[in-house]
């Protein structure tokens, strides 16, 4: 007979704002349920504020973030006035919010993902020690060194808008502040640093070479090419990640959403591709379809909110808490967003294979998607960005940094959509604005796709599928719990900080 | 000229209970600080602080905090006091504990002296940024 029994995991260490339940059966996970245990409310705190509110207030959504809950604001709010940003506007918007891209990408490939490589649970491997050496939480070489390389870049958003932390500098039409030539180049001198250090230790080669790995038997080859490929963080990444038998963890459902991202300037040396470098898209697997922003609705049927049954579209949403008293059938306080009525994981990978990118999509052929590929997309993900910010920064200085602003006028009545991608996926801030004032404001995270809980269907979100197949060796330590979660990058709350004594212990969780 | 005392406010003004160190930076920022010392938003962040920590003498901080002390009183911790807090692998709730432990492998320039002032909710905002500013005023 199968044993089977639940497994209850808080996933960080502040007990829990994301908790897992899982079935396990014969050491192996049957079915999932992602619980997002805190209510945020940022929906129902904008409404009735002034209309450009949502500038100041939706960066403090996430500590991480920030510059990418701006630019949803600012593009929503582009849309309600009908305000052309001038290309330098959109240069240096699009080059803030790639540093913190770049910034994250990195952060959460060192600090968070390589992590679980030094976990005790692969003390049997041969790698293990050298895991230990370099990602060990708070002490690995690699860790101490991500945190030195990556503090600088952010300097860059500090130089463009003027003011860091907290920088409100995107408004409806452009900047509120026009950086200086000398800033600019100063900007030019942290982003050059930081990409011969990415080049130098992440990647261990040039951007171009990386680049050139364009399938699975290429990825074979250079990693066989060169020590400084299998030496580089992304060369342990794979060599540690295939020993442990990531490439087999993590499916999930197979459908991949890309909202479209960093606006092309109308002149620019740099390609894209429907007016986004990070192209728009829907993909079943690798065949790729046209996106539709319609056709996103979000469900309440497992989620503690008041509403329909079947989906709504943002533009129509509501946030209205409801305790429900059903215990089991909502289980948490993430909506589930949906496309076309089907779940669809966001983020890295997914940007990659909307793009079409060959290295992803014969991956993607071969393997299926997997917990590797999806960590792997993000590591390597600079490498698509780093020279594209280089041309832009060349473009706003050529251009004496000027006309980063047009007035759109005062903020009139209307409905706005802001879409980007956020470093975890697919962001969209609705926003309805009447007499001046916030009337309806609805915001999908990529958590709200990647950590959705069931929709009206009965379908599980994508970790929550993701989660199906995954082996639990250790119910005490269920490491590979930890990497199918951590691919996904979940936004876990980092908003509040309070230094608090003492720990609970007790459950099963997901660290080092 | 010797290198300037920072009070670094860090917490989230949106959320009662953990706004205390915005609502100190706001009755800060009102005020005529001494020479030498200045003044920091630190808002969310936490390991991005680390500019803002590099090239000061001394950081002050000032955070709400938890299990210290009674609600309301005030606590001064020091960095190891702090940094020991700190485990397991850094995440999006990571705060000052993994900024304080990393801080010695990772600033640049001499490592300033490191401080946390803070209280357990609810605090008199006035008595910790007097604390605060004490501390940063202190030769």
């Amino acid at each position: 007979m199968a044993v089977r029994k639940m497994l209850d995991i808080p996933v960080n260490r502040v007990e829990g704002d994301l908790e897992l339940r899982l079935e396990v059966a014969d050491g192996v996970v049957v079915d999932a349920w992602s619980t997002g245990t805190m209510f945020r409310g940022f929906e129902r705190l904008l409404v009735g504020r002034g209309a450009l509110d949502g500038l100041v207030v939706t960066p403090r959504i996430c500590g991480i973030c920030s510059t990418t809950h701006l630019m949803a604001a600012a593009k929503a709010l582009d849309a309600v006035t009908g305000a052309v940003v001038p290309d330098n506007g959109v240069r240096l918007r699009n080059l803030a919010l790639m540093v913190e891209h770049v910034q994250s990408d990195v952060r959460h490939g060192i600090l968070m993902f390589l992590a679980d490589y030094a976990n005790p649970a692969y003390a049997h491997l041969p790698l293990h020690d050298e895991a230990v050496r370099r990602y060990a939480p708070l002490a690995g070489e690699a860790v101490v060194e991500a945190v030195r390389e990556t503090k600088r870049i952010i300097e860059i958003i500090a130089m463009i808008g003027g003011q860091w932390p907290h920088s409100s500098f995107m408004v409806p039409g452009g900047l509120s502040y026009g950086p200086q030539v000398t800033e600019l180049l100063q900007c030019r001198h942290v982003l050059d640093a930081y990409r011969a250090w990415y080049e130098r230790r992440i990647l261990g080669c040039s951007i171009e070479r990386w680049m050139a790995v364009d399938s699975l038997a290429a990825l074979d080859a250079w990693l066989e090419e060169a020590q400084a490929h299998r030496d580089s963080d992304v060369g342990f990444l794979l060599r540690f990640g295939r020993a442990a038998g990531l490439d087999k963890l993590g499916g999930g459902h197979g459908t991949f959403l890309s909202s479209g991202s960093l606006d092309l300037p109308a002149e620019t040396a740099a390609r894209g591709t429907g007016g986004h470098l990070i192209p728009a898209g829907f993909a079943r697997g690798i065949a790729v379809e046209a996106f539709d922003p319609a056709a996103i609705s979000e469900h309440v049927a497992a989620s503690w909110y008041a509403g329909q049954d079947g989906g709504r579209h943002p533009s129509e949403g509501e946030t209205e808490p409801y305790a429900s008293g059903e215990e089991g059938r909502r289980y948490s306080w993430v909506k589930a967003a949906r496309y076309r009525g089907g779940p669809a994981e966001t983020g890295p990978l997914a940007e990659r294979v909307v793009a079409g990118d060959p290295l992803f999509t014969d991956l993607l052929a071969r393997q299926g998607a997997n917990a590797l590929a999806r960590e792997l997309a993000r590591l390597t993900r600079p490498a698509t960005l780093l020279p594209t910010m280089a041309v832009w920064l060349s473009e706003v200085v050529a251009s004496g940094g000027r006309d980063v602003y047009v007035n759109p006028g005062p903020v009139t009545d209307g409905e706005g959509c802001g879409m980007i991608q956020a470093a975890r996926g697919s962001l969209g801030h609705w926003v309805t604005v009447r007499q001046g004032r916030i009337e309806r404001y609805q915001i999908i995270t990529p958590t709200g796709w990647n950590g959705s809980p069931r929709d009206s269907g009965g379908v599980r979100g994508p970790w929550e599928e993701a989660l199906i197949g995954t082996p639990v060796a250790d119910a005490d330590n269920p490491v590979e719990v930890g990497h199918v979660i951590r691919s996904f990058d979940p936004c876990l709350v980092c908003s509040v900080h309070t230094v608090r004594k003492g720990r609970t212990m007790g459950r099963a969780r997901l660290e080092a | 000229m010797s290198r300037p005392a920072r009070i670094i406010c860090v917490g989230n003004r949106l959320l009662p209970g953990d706004d205390l160190g915005p609502r100190v930076h706001d009755l800060l920022a009102g005020s005529a600080l001494p020479d030498g010392v200045e003044l920091v938003d630190g808002g969310l962040y936490g390991l991005d602080l680390l500019r803002s920590v590099e090239g000061a003498g001394r950081a002050v901080f000032v955070d709400a905090v938890a299990g210290f002390a009674p609600p309301g009183e005030v606590v001064a911790l020091g960095r190891d006091e702090v940094s020991a807090l700190a485990h397991g692998a850094w995440g999006h709730d990571a705060g000052l504990p993994h900024l304080f432990h990393l801080l010695p492998r990772v600033c640049d320039g001499e490592l300033p002296e490191i401080l946390l002032i803070g209280a357990e909710h609810p605090a008199d905002v006035a008595q910790v940024a007097a604390r605060a500013l004490a501390e940063a005023s202190r030769p």
